[in-house]
């Protein structure tokens, strides 16, 4: 028996392992990107054979999973919750398909939201795809539940989603565990067209038999015990119950222990879909009301159909937007408490005061940067040198940051990059309007969902430049291989894949490639780049501009130092900060110059050229 | 025992996943269960970064605003920051200079709070020992003084002792030693560190 302090995306691994988990595939992005890693560390260590993928995108790795599912393994895939709306398409048919081997979807929420665009909750996507759904309450429940999901999966031939939100995956916990073991079942796709290639007279059959399955998963989560369960004492009646599920019902636990509350009873969802009637019916009659707590939409608040009694976020006792911090359900609680002519749980303002205290000590806003030496500050630098007066749609990745030195104006989602570049070309040329657009994209960006943006607009003639930002690491999500590098997950060498090909492929006549810690170089061939975009002759311009993550490989991206100082030309003019934006460039209040901070500073160099008054120097 | 809430804050590169690893490993060999709440991401990049600690039988990773029992600051700024979270009568320890701190705008505050702080210039002292990395270290180790909470000053320095590598770990607890002392010289009021 070994014990680790884990990552709740480790308790998650170790519980797809423990439910002989054989195929697993992935995307990353937070919160959800240490689950594949964290699997690689256990099965390698256990001598598992576990098929571990990186993919290209959430739908390739769903596909990839399915596959394997409906040949009869064991297979799962994770991501974030934007990133289900990429493998949205599949998620939907394939509930209605099914499959043989216990077949998982992993899909972690971000209530806040902390690293993404959107803060969707997956329980919906659940009801909109018809997929059974578990909705853990701790690192140690999600791994249990995953092992549940699979036998789940297994009995009804239905994929089964858990989604945790961050609060699960980023919360690290204490867990023990035994050896783990392979399972051995081996690969057996059975041919049968009418189910696994299914014409729409067939899927009408297969959604009849969906609906009928989840009538009975519906009577089964109603006794899913630990996970679906009540604490009403029999025939007694409440005036005032709480039903929630997932990490708010771990904070109503604790806040109900600490406060000696026994006299509100509690419905915890952690299965809520199908919804278990009977069990929620039990709980609503022996209630005169019920408060919901759920993050981070209304899946419960819907699904109990009763709005006299119900109070939640339809009643305005729950916030819509935002992460349910265990302050703030104090303050409902207290507030619905009350509202039912009940003992509120505490006559604490829930750190309120303090909070406006802290508010009006103008504390140093600390916004994300990109890194000192990072090479998307030279390539940004040199865009908005060279076409300052451009439309510069970006997307996501570290270089969402670039929005600090003015060079991102849109980040719609993965891929819009390209894409929203087309669409503007289009709405200006119509008013023939030739608008300078230059589009910046990380090189996973580009792999996930770049390519088919960049095909449509070559295809249609559309006209700006496109910077593929190529660092050799997905960066923002954790330091996962890139694709370019022909990297895997476990270490083994798969086949790197060349941008120059793919773009090329995509039927880019001018592409070229630059170092963007030449700034010169660099703004000099956007500039020709611009040339070729508005030549009546040309076409979509590609600049790679490629330089190695200063994070994930220090020495390469660094290969020469230059120690920098500012000099007394310095005026103050702000220009390095508002256009170069460095962490390691500082402006001294008293002197009224900028300073170099010698801890933060890289040494790269690249603000050597940058100074409109040559004032930064080497020593 | 009552769950114990350590709320670490600090900014990113001071090593708060370090300094958060010394106290789970610690509790962990002296048998508690623990939770934790981390920063990833896009959030990561931020510059302040926070990690919340529970130790006993919490059920929610996150603390909540006014029930913590300690803020651990490797940063002046990210300790007020952090200040809603302590509860009342709750002990603050800052990486920060004893001469002006706290800042008078939150004495009051902390007065009718009844909470605690201590400082000491944990990241100078570090620098000074020749480790201007072990900010960490520092402030471990001057909480460590105080004798407060269900880890004590042996149990952490053992845990230093246990995982820090060969070449650094002369240098790690002689950090550990002298930061200590400075806050046993604060608690029998030979040196002044705010109180």
């Amino acid at each position: 028996m070994k014990e680790e302090f884990l990552l709740g995306n480790g308790a998650m691994a170790l519980g797809l392992l423990e439910a002989g988990c054989q195929i697993m595939t992935s995307y990353p992005g937070t919160p959800s990107s240490e689950i594949l890693p964290e699997m690689v560390r256990f099965s390698k260590a256990a001598n598992l054979n576990t098929g571990i993928e990186w993919s290209v995108n959430e739908k390739v790795a769903f596909d990839n999973a399915f596959a394997a599912a409906i040949s009869g393994k064991r297979a799962a895939c994770c991501m974030k919750m934007v990133g289900l709306n990429v493998a949205a398409d599949s998620f939907m048919s394939a509930a209605y398909i099914g499959n043989i081997g216990g077949f998982v979807i992993i899909s972690c929420d971000d209530p806040g939201p902390h690293s993404s665009q959107t803060e969707q909750d997956s329980r919906m996507m659940a009801r909109l795809g018809k997929v059974p759904v578990f909705d853990p309450a701790s690192p140690e429940e999600a791994r249990e539940m995953i092992k549940a999901a699979f036998d789940l999966s297994e009995e009804f031939q239905v994929p089964v989603l858990v989604r945790p939100a961050i609060r699960i995956c980023h919360a690290r916990q204490n867990i023990k565990y035994d050896r783990l073991e392979s399972n051995m079942t081996k690969a057996e796709f059975k041919r049968e067209p009418s189910r696994w290639a299914s014409t729409p007279k067939f899927r009408f059959m297969q959604h009849k038999a969906l609906n009928e399955k989840h009538v009975q998963i519906a009577e089964k989560f109603s006794t899913l015990t630990p996970y679906n369960i009540h604490n009403l004492a029999k025939g007694k009646h409440y005036p005032f119950g709480i039903v929630t599920g997932g990490v708010p019902s771990s904070v109503v636990r604790d806040l109900f222990e600490e406060y000696e509350r026994d006299d509100i009873p509690v419905l915890k969802l952690g299965a809520p879909y199908p919804f278990p009637e009977k069990l929620s019916d039990e709980f609503m009659d022996a209630c005169d009301k019920v408060l919901v707590i759920e993050e981070t939409d209304t899946v419960i608040e819907y699904m109990l159909r009763d709005k006299h009694k119900t109070l939640g976020r339809l009643s305005s006792h729950v916030p819509m937007e935002g992460e349910l911090l265990p302050e703030k359900i104090e303050v409902m609680l207290n507030k619905a408490l009350l509202d039912c002519a009940l003992d509120p749980l505490s006559g604490s303002d829930c750190g309120m005061e303090a909070f406006g205290l802290v508010g009006s000590l103008e504390l140093p806003i600390r916004k994300p940067t990109l890194c000192p030496g990072c090479p998307h500050r030279a390539s940004f630098y040199s865009i908005r040198k060279a076409l300052p007066k451009a439309i510069f749609p970006s997307d996501i990745g570290c270089y969402t940051l670039g929005i600090n030195l003015g060079v991102v104006d849109t980040v719609l989602d993965m891929g819009a990059g390209i894409t929203m570049a087309s669409g503007f070309w289009n709405a200006y040329i119509q008013d023939d309007v030739k608008k300078p657009i230059v589009a910046t994209m990380g090189d996973s960006t580009f792999f996930h969902s770049g390519t088919t943006g960049l095909i449509n607009a070559v295809y249609n003639d559309a006209r700006f430049i496109l910077v593929i930002l190529d660092n050799h690491i997905t960066a923002m999500t954790g330091m996962q291989p890139a694709i370019t590098q022909g990297d895997r997950v476990d270490g083994r060498k798969g086949n790197a894949i060349s941008l120059e090909t793919i773009v090329k492929g995509c039927g880019v006549e001018y592409l070229k490639v630059v170092d963007p810690y030449d700034t010169r170089h660099m703004i000099k061939v956007v500039k020709e780049a611009a040339e070729h975009v508005n030549d009546p002759d040309g076409g979509v311009a590609v600049v790679i501009a490629r330089h190695p993550c200063v994070i994930a490989f220090k020495d390469e991206a660094i290969p020469e130092k230059f120690e920098i100082e500012i000099s007394d030309e310095c005026d103050d003019c702000g220009f390095c900060h508002l256009r170069f934006e460095c962490p390691a460039m500082v402006r001294n209040e008293e002197t009224e110059k900028t300073e170099i901070n010698p801890v933060l500073c890289a040494q790269c160099g690249v603000c050597l050229t940058i100074c409109p008054k040559d004032a930064i120097e080497t020593v | 025992m009552r769950t114990m809430n350590y709320v670490l804050s600090g900014l990113g590169g001071q090593g708060i996943l370090f300094m958060t690893k010394i106290f789970a490993t610690t509790a962990l060999n002296k048998g508690y269960n623990i939770l934790g709440a981390e920063t990833h991401g896009m959030a990561q990049r931020g510059g302040s970064v926070v990690s919340h600690l529970r130790i006993g039988d919490a059920a929610s990773s996150l603390i909540r605003a006014g029930a913590a029992d300690f803020l651990i600051s490797m940063d002046e700024s990210e300790a007020y920051r952090h200040l809603p979270y302590l509860k009342k009568g709750g002990k603050l320890f800052a990486n920060a200079s004893s001469d002006a701190f706290p800042d008078e705008r939150v004495a009051g505050y902390l007065d009718k709070m009844q909470i605690e702080p201590y400082a000491m210039e944990a990241g100078k002292t570090a620098m000074e020992l020749g480790s201007p990395r072990s900010t960490n270290l520092a402030m471990i180790a001057f909480y460590s003084a105080f004798e407060v909470g269900p880890l004590s000053a042996d149990d952490l320095r053992g845990t230093v002792d246990n995982i820090s590598p060969g070449p650094f770990k002369e240098k790690n607890l002689k950090i550990f030693d002298t930061c200590h002392d400075v806050g046993r010289k604060i608690i029998s009021g030979d040196i002044y560190g705010t109180f």
